[in-house]
C-alpha cells in the first residue's frame, strides 16, 4: 500500500483489510464444516455453524461502523477510497455467505432429524460445496495479495458451479419423478444446493471488488470481453 | 594514521615543493610579482593532473579493465591497481557469501517442517518451500504480505498476537483441507518471530487407527463374554434348572468362549507377524501336498455343501510352509463360507508365460464384494456384512493375516469380484521364490 504522511492512516487502512479477511476466514470454516456436516450428518457440527453465524454478523457491524468513521475522519481519496468502499461491500458479501453457510447447516439438521434417507447423500453436492469453498478461498486469497490475475480465475470458476447446480437440478427431479415420497427431501436438497450456488455468487463479487480496488475498474454486470480488456 | 601521514608526505613532496621552488626560483631571478604568477601556474597545472587523474579514475570505475592498468600514468596507477585488487577481493566475497546463501537456502528447502519469518507487523520475510505447501503461501511473491491475511483460520490471529509458544495452533491447511498441521511462533531476534508448521496428519491417523483397533477389538471381545456372563448369572441365582437346559447353556457358554479363543489366537498371529518382517525359517514348499492339505480341510468344511476342484501346475515356492498354509486356508475358507450350498470352488496353482511369476487363486461362485468395499477389505475388523460374518464364525482378522504373511513373502493379493457371481482372490509370487524347472 502506497505511505501516507500519516502512519496512523496507514495503519487504519492495514486494520481493516485485516478485520474483513478474519471475517472472510470465520465464514471459509463455516461454510467448510457445514458442507462436511451435510455428508457426514454430524449434528454437532451442524449446530456450531449455525451458532456461530451471529459471530459473522458482530464482525459485520464492527467492520461496518469501522469504514464509516475512516472515511470522515480521513476523507480517503483515490485507491484507498476505494479500498473502503470495496470493504463495505464485501462485508455484506461475506455476511450473506454466512448466512447461506448457516442455512446449510439448518437445511442438513431439518434432514437429518426427520431422519429422511430416501436420496443418497449425493456426492455432487460435496462436490460442489468443493467449488464453492475453493472460489471463496480463491477471491480472500486474491483481497490479501491485491491479485488481479487470481480474481479473474474466481470470476471464471463461476461458471463450473452453475454447471455443477444445473447436474444436482437434474439428478434431483429424475428421484422426484421415479418415486413422489422423495420430493420433500428433494426440496430440501435443492435449497441447500442453491445455498452453494449462492455463495459462488458471492464469492465472484468479492473478486470484482478486488479488481475495482486494484484497478479502479467497476465490473459488476458486465460481460466476459469487458473483464478481459481490464485485463489487458 | 600512517594512511594520513602518508598522504602529507607525497603531497609535500609532489605538490607543494615543486611549487615552492618554482616560486623561490622566479623571485630570485625576475621578482615577486613574477613569482607569484608562476605559483599560481604551477598551482594550476598540479590541480589540472589530478583533475585528469580523477577522470581517469572515475571512467576506470565504470567500466575497469585490466589493460589501464598498465598504460596508467605513475601517480593514478597504483591507486588504479589497489582499487582494482580490492574490487576483485569484493567480488569473490561476494561469490562466497551468495554461494553459502544459496546452500543454506536449498538446505531449508529440504526441511520437511514449514519455516516462516515474519517481522513485528507480521509481514511475511522469507519461508521454505514446505512452508509454501503447508500455509498456502507463494513464495517469493507474498513477501511483504501480512501472513494472517493469508492463513485465515479463525483463532490463528489471536494466537499470533498471543505469541506464547506453549500450546502449538491445530491448523487445518488453506491449500489442502484433508491436511493437518500444527503451527508454532518462536521469537526471533529483537522483533521477528519464526513460525514453525509440522505437518501431523499421518500421525494423528495412526493415533485415530489406534484407537479404533482398542475399541474394536474390545467390543469383538465383549459381545461373547457378555453372552458367557448372562448364563452365569442364571446358573448362580436359578438352581433349579434341570439337566437338558443346563447343557444347552453349557454348550453357548462353550460356543462363545471358542469363539473368544480363536479372536485371541488371530491376534496373536497378527501380533506376531507384525513383530518381525521375515518369517523365522524358509522351505521350499510343495505346492501339490499343500493344495491336498487345503482341499481336505475345504471339504471338511464345507461338509458336502459345494463341489470343490483343485489345479495345480507349478513348482514349488519358497517360504514359510505354515504361514502360507495359513494365509492360503484363510482364503479357502472364506471362499466356503461366501458361497451358498451348491456352488463351486476352484483352487489353482499356477506359472505365468510371461513373467515367470507364480499365481495361487481362490475362485469361488459366491455372494460376491460390491466394489466400493474391495479397497478395504483387508484392514482389521472391516466387515462387508457384520451379522453373515459373525453367523459363519469369522474373527474379522482373517484377510489380514493374510495380507500380512503375504507381504512378509514378498507376495501381492488382487482381488476381483462382482455382486452375486463370485469373488477371485490372487496370490501372486514373485518369480525368484519359485523353483527354477528342471
Amino acid at each position: 500500500m502506497s505511505d501516507h504522511l500519516s502512519k496512523q492512516f496507514d495503519l487504519e487502512l492495514e486494520h481493516i483489510r485485516s478485520r474483513i479477511l478474519q471475517m472472510g476466514g470465520l465464514v471459509e470454516r463455516q461454510l467448510v464444516a457445514a458442507i462436511e456436516a451435510f455428508s457426514s450428518g454430524s449434528l454437532e457440527t451442524m449446530e456450531q455453524v449455525i451458532d456461530s453465524d451471529s459471530e459473522v454478523n458482530a464482525h459485520e457491524v464492527g467492520i461496518d461502523e469501522e469504514c464509516t468513521l475512516l472515511i470522515a475522519r480521513r476523507q480517503p481519496t483515490a485507491r484507498d477510497l476505494r479500498l473502503v468502499m470495496a470493504v463495505s461491500r464485501i462485508v455484506t458479501d461475506l455476511e450473506r455467505s454466512g448466512d447461506k453457510a448457516a442455512k446449510i447447516a439448518n437445511m442438513s439438521r431439518k434432514l437429518q432429524r426427520a431422519g429422511r434417507q430416501r436420496i443418497p447423500r449425493l456426492s455432487d453436492i460435496h462436490h460442489c460445496g468443493r467449488l464453492a469453498t475453493d472460489m471463496l478461498q480463491g477471491a480472500l486469497d486474491a483481497l490479501a495479495r491485491m491479485d488481479v490475475d487470481a480474481a479473474q480465475q474466481v470470476i471464471g470458476a463461476d461458471k463450473a458451479l452453475d454447471e455443477a447446480f444445473n447436474a444436482i437440478l437434474r439428478q434431483l427431479i429424475t428421484y422426484m419423478l421415479e418415486d413422489p415420497r422423495t420430493i420433500t427431501e428433494a426440496l430440501d436438497i435443492i435449497w441447500i444446493a442453491k445455498a452453494i450456488e449462492r455463495v459462488g455468487d458471492h464469492a465472484t463479487n468479492i473478486a470484482e471488488n478486488v479488481i475495482y480496488i486494484v484497478s479502479g475498474v467497476d465490473v459488476r454486470h458486465t460481460g466476459a470481453a469487458r473483464k478481459k480488456a481490464v485485463e489487458a | 594514521m600512517t594512511g594520513g601521514g602518508r598522504w602529507l608526505a607525497s603531497f609535500l613532496l609532489t605538490t607543494v615543493l615543486p611549487i615552492l621552488a618554482f616560486a623561490v626560483l622566479a623571485w630570485l631571478s625576475h621578482g615577486s610579482a613574477w613569482a607569484w604568477a608562476l605559483a599560481a601556474l604551477a598551482f594550476a597545472l598540479v590541480a589540472g593532473i589530478r583533475s585528469r587523474q580523477l577522470s581517469m579514475l572515475s571512467q576506470w570505475l565504470e567500466s575497469p579493465d585490466d589493460s589501464r592498468d598498465a598504460d596508467a600514468d605513475r601517480g593514478g596507477g597504483e591507486v588504479l591497481a589497489k582499487l582494482g585488487r580490492r574490487l576483485r577481493d569484493d567480488a569473490r566475497s561476494r561469490e562466497t557469501v551468495e554461494a553459502r546463501l544459496r546452500s543454506f537456502r536449498e538446505a531449508m528447502d529440504a526441511v520437511p517442517d514449514g519455516l516462516v519469518i515474519v517481522d513485528a507487523a507480521h509481514r511475511i520475510h522469507w519461508g521454505n518451500r514446505a512452508a509454501s505447501h503447508h500455509l498456502g503461501i507463494r513464495l517469493p511473491r507474498d513477501a511483504g504480505v501480512i501472513i494472517e491475511h493469508l492463513v485465515r483460520a479463525p483463532g490463528f490471529a489471536e494466537y499470533l498476537a498471543a505469541s506464547d509458544a506453549g500450546v502449538p495452533f491445530v491448523l487445518q491447511s488453506p491449500a489442502a483441507r484433508t491436511r493437518v498441521y500444527t503451527v508454532r511462533v518462536l521469537p526471533l531476534g529483537e522483533r521477528n518471530k519464526l513460525l514453525v508448521s509440522i505437518d501431523v496428519t499421518d500421525a494423528r491417523r495412526v493415533d485415530s487407527m489406534r484407537s479404533t483397533f482398542v475399541a474394536n477389538v474390545s467390543h469383538e471381545l465383549r459381545t461373547p463374554l457378555t453372552v458367557v456372563s448372562g448364563f452365569l448369572e442364571h446358573f448362580v441365582d436359578d438352581g433349579v434348572l434341570d439337566a437338558e437346559q443346563r447343557r444347552q447353556f453349557a454348550r453357548l457358554m462353550s460356543d462363545q468362549t471358542a469363539r473368544m479363543l480363536t479372536l485371541v489366537d488371530d491376534l496373536l498371529t497378527l501380533s506376531r507377524l507384525e513383530a518381525d518382517d521375515a518369517p523365522a525359517s524358509e522351505e521350499d514348499v510343495d505346492m501339490a501336498d499343500l493344495l491336498a492339505q487345503l482341499l481336505a480341510e475345504g471339504q471338511s468344511l464345507s461338509d458336502g455343501r459345494h463341489r470343490l476342484e483343485v489345479n495345480c501346475q507349478g513348482p514349488a515356492v519358497r517360504g514359510n510352509r505354515k504361514e502360507l498354509h495359513s494365509a492360503f486356508g484363510n482364503l479357502v475358507s472364506n471362499a466356503i463360507r461366501y458361497t451358498p450350498a451348491g456352488g463351486s470352488i476352484r483352487i489353482e496353482w499356477s506359472v505365468g508365460d510371461g513373467d515367470g511369476a507364480g499365481t495361487f487363486s481362490v475362485c469361488d461362485s459366491g455372494v460376491g464384494i460390491a466394489a466400493e468395499h474391495l479397497p478395504r477389505v483387508t484392514e482389521r475388523f472391516y466387515r462387508v456384512d457384520r451379522g453373515r460374518s459373525r453367523e459363519t464364525g469369522g474373527t474379522g482378522l482373517g484377510l489380514a493375516i493374510v495380507k500380512h504373511i503375504l507381504l512378509r513373502h514378498q507376495a501381492s493379493l488382487a482381488i476381483e469380484s462382482e455382486v452375486g457371481h463370485g469373488s477371485t482372490f490372487r496370490v501372486v509370487f514373485p518369480s525368484w521364490r519359485l523353483q527354477p524347472a528342471d
